[in-house]
């Protein structure tokens, strides 16, 4: 079995198993845990629609911060959307899922494809050396926070190398690549990574806080 | 109005009060003897038994992103990234992930357990230097409730017994008591006398059944007595079938403050209990922010269901008064440029901003907003009781900078504030810092605006 068989056969299938397990079991832990009951009367009714609201308005800052953290968003709105358009709108990604789903869907052009892959790929350098020199961001990081940006780099890296052909043998970039993935699907359940799965429930419990209260945010 | 305090009697009574807030920290009692195992454990218990789906969810969505250090007034002010808001969360996280999360059989085996020295070096940070205030809530993008995990880490320290001396002292007196700064019975009915010679009108104490019942606070009855007098003169301007209550006057509340949730539990229920035997529609609690928390948002869950009655502010509850044309009050002459400060647990945890707008606007004031202003507003500097505590000084003053900066870009003559401990954080850092701007009680400007003719009463 030559490295690109094994990383895109036992290591990537091993690696959704784990991805899988590991999601469902996190998932249904906090999904298991009690919830405490609130017994005031709300100032606002209708609580949920303040999580709803809530949900939504976070994705960008309020204007009184937007000077303050304006970088911090638009980093993360940059690289988020690059990499959900590269996973999900490359050809190739597009033809990998096909042939699990069994159906495609239409492509970005390959140019494109590029260009935000290296822009995702830049912004995660640019934050993971923030992250480094930041002393707020350095005192409040652990080795989950820099080895999650790293491990989210990693498939931007080996697929723009692989792509254009740069560094090691194409099969042998095209096997880091899918390691690279495999590596981030195992770490995923595990590490901050989580937060995809708890940042809108989280928005949505302080919009009804709020919401209760009768301050809309 | 009229004039139930002069300006000396209040620069007089503030320096005493000054002087015996001072001097708490040294007639506290001492720090409980306690193992470091009791106190650990003590923590713990507190942290395990509040950790729900809910908080899990949020200490799982936190990504680090350093973004909440740009909402705190302590981390902007000293610059300082120890103060970061989310990183006074970090036991309550160790806990989490070593005891109930899901991980907890893979994370426990590199989180190190809590230790004696974990929770003195967190004293600091989640009461010298966090108010609570909230704001840091609203910049994460996770939208994680930084501001109520440190109030479970205040009732943490407090369990393991570290919370702050001056506030041992207050809780400890309160739990006593009933009331704080010494304002027992006694002194109360002292200053229902003296307020009732200076209005001219019987002052309707401890009737038995009433539909308002109207609280203060020890701060008000040994200084800020414009505050209680205003809202008693504008209850009577009104018409309003109204009583206060010899055993049920005190709003203040400690235990909160402390996270000494037996002393807030007791407090709160307290005070429905009377409301309830009295039969009231509306508790007013005084301007004391954290009193409306207290029994607002505290009274259900606290008594174990819902309560039979309102409970509403004094901003809120003449505000909307104003604002439904229940109650009229006169223009000034001066069209005075103010500035307004929302009190964060009446404000950004209340949802009380356009009620005391309300009244600016009555009285012919023109309201000059500060560019943090409703549910984006700065703390005092002090609110949560770090105004007694005399380690946060520094910080104190940083926070006050950072409010009076945004305030005097607005231009404004005079500060409105409808919360007491606000209000003598301005007064202390105005002291401080040399700054002379007026601070004006929203209750003692109602009742200074009332018409002098009650035909005006609706």
């Amino acid at each position: 079995m030559s490295l690109l068989d094994f990383a895109r056969g036992p290591a990537l299938e091993w690696a959704a198993v784990v991805f899988m397990v590991g999601m469902l079991w996190r998932i249904g832990g906090l999904t298991l845990m009690l919830r405490n009951k609130v017994l005031s009367k709300d100032r606002t009714p209708e609580p949920w629609k303040g999580g709803l609201r809530t949900m939504f308005t976070r994705f960008s800052p309020a204007p009184v911060f937007r000077r303050k953290v304006a970088f911090q968003y638009i980093a993360g709105w940059v690289w988020h959307l690059g990499f959900v358009l590269v996973v999900f709108f490359f050809q190739l990604h597009i033809q990998f899922f096909k042939g699990i789903v069994g159906f495609g869907w239409p492509a970005l052009p390959n140019g494109m494809i590029v260009a935000m892959g290296a822009v995702s790929l830049a912004v995660l350098i640019t934050l993971l050396i923030r992250r480094m020199l930041n002393p707020v961001l350095r005192m409040i990081s652990s080795f989950d926070d820099y080895a999650s940006t790293v491990i989210t780099a990693l498939p931007f890296a080996t697929g723009l190398m692989a792509f254009a052909h740069i560094g090691l043998a194409y099969e042998t970039m095209l096997a880091l690549h899918f390691l690279s993935v495999a590596l981030l699907l195992v770490w995923f359940p595990f590490s901050k990574l989580f937060h995809v799965f708890t940042v809108l429930p989280s928005r949505y419990a302080l919009g009804v806080k709020f919401w209760r209260k009768g301050v809309k945010v | 109005m009229t004039e139930v305090v002069t300006k000396t009697e209040l620069d007089e009574a503030f320096a005493m009060f000054y002087g015996m807030a001072a001097s708490i920290k040294d007639l506290a009692s001492p720090e409980p003897e306690m193992t470091e195992a009791e106190r650990v454990g003590a923590a713990k218990g507190v942290f395990l038994k509040a950790i729900d789906a809910e908080m899990a969810t949020q200490l799982d969505a936190c990504v680090k992103c350093g973004a909440c250090a740009q909402a705190c007034q302590y981390s902007i002010g000293t610059n300082d990234p120890k103060y970061t808001p989310v990183r006074k969360l970090e036991l309550l996280k160790r806990v989490y992930d070593r005891e109930l999360s899901p991980l907890r059989w893979l994370k426990r085996l590199y989180t190190p357990d809590l230790t004696e020295a974990d929770l003195r070096a967190h004293q600091e940070l989640v009461y010298d230097a966090c108010t609570m205030c909230g704001r840091c809530n609203l910049v994460c993008p996770s939208g994680i409730n930084i501001a109520d995990m440190v109030a479970l880490n205040r009732s943490a320290l407090a369990a393991a017994g570290l919370m702050p001396a001056e506030l041992r002292f207050m809780q400890e007196g309160q739990e006593a008591d009933g009331t704080i700064f010494g304002a027992d019975e006694d002194l109360f009915l002292y200053r229902i006398q003296d307020l009732q010679e200076r209005l001219g009108f019987e002052i309707p104490l401890d009737k038995e059944k009433a539909d308002v019942l109207l609280v203060t606070s020890g701060l008000d009855i040994h200084l800020f007595r414009d505050a209680t007098g205003g809202a008693i003169e504008a209850l009577q301007h009104m018409g309003v079938d109204y009583t206060l209550r010899t055993d049920g006057y005190e709003g203040a509340n400690f235990g909160l403050l402390s996270g000494h949730d037996g002393t807030k539990k007791k407090l709160t229920n307290h005070l429905v209990d009377v409301a309830i035997k009295t039969g009231v529609k509306v508790v007013i609690v005084p301007e004391c922010g954290h009193s409306y928390p207290a029994l607002r948002f505290y009274g259900a869950e606290a008594h174990g269901g819902a309560i039979p009655f309102e409970v509403m502010t004094v901003s809120e509850y003449f505000g909307r008064a104003v604002m439904e044309g229940r109650l009229k009050l006169e223009k000034d002459a001066e069209r005075r440029v103010v500035a307004l400060h929302d009190p964060c647990k009446v404000g950004r945890w209340g949802g009380v901003f356009e009620e005391p707008r309300a009244i600016i606007e009555a009285i012919g004031w023109e309201l000059h907003e500060t560019e943090s202003n409703r549910a984006y507003n700065f703390c005092c500097g002090g609110g949560a009781g770090n105004f007694l505590i005399e380690s946060a000084d520094q910080l104190k003053r940083t926070g006050y900078r950072i409010k009076m900066n945004e305030i005097e870009q607005t231009g404004a003559k005079s500060i409105v504030v409808s919360c007491g401990s606000c209000r003598m954080n301005f007064e202390v850092g105005k002291v401080k810092a040399g700054d002379t701007i007026p601070v004006e009680s929203l209750a003692a400007l109602i009742a200074a605006h009332l018409p002098k003719d009650k035909g005006a009463k609706a």
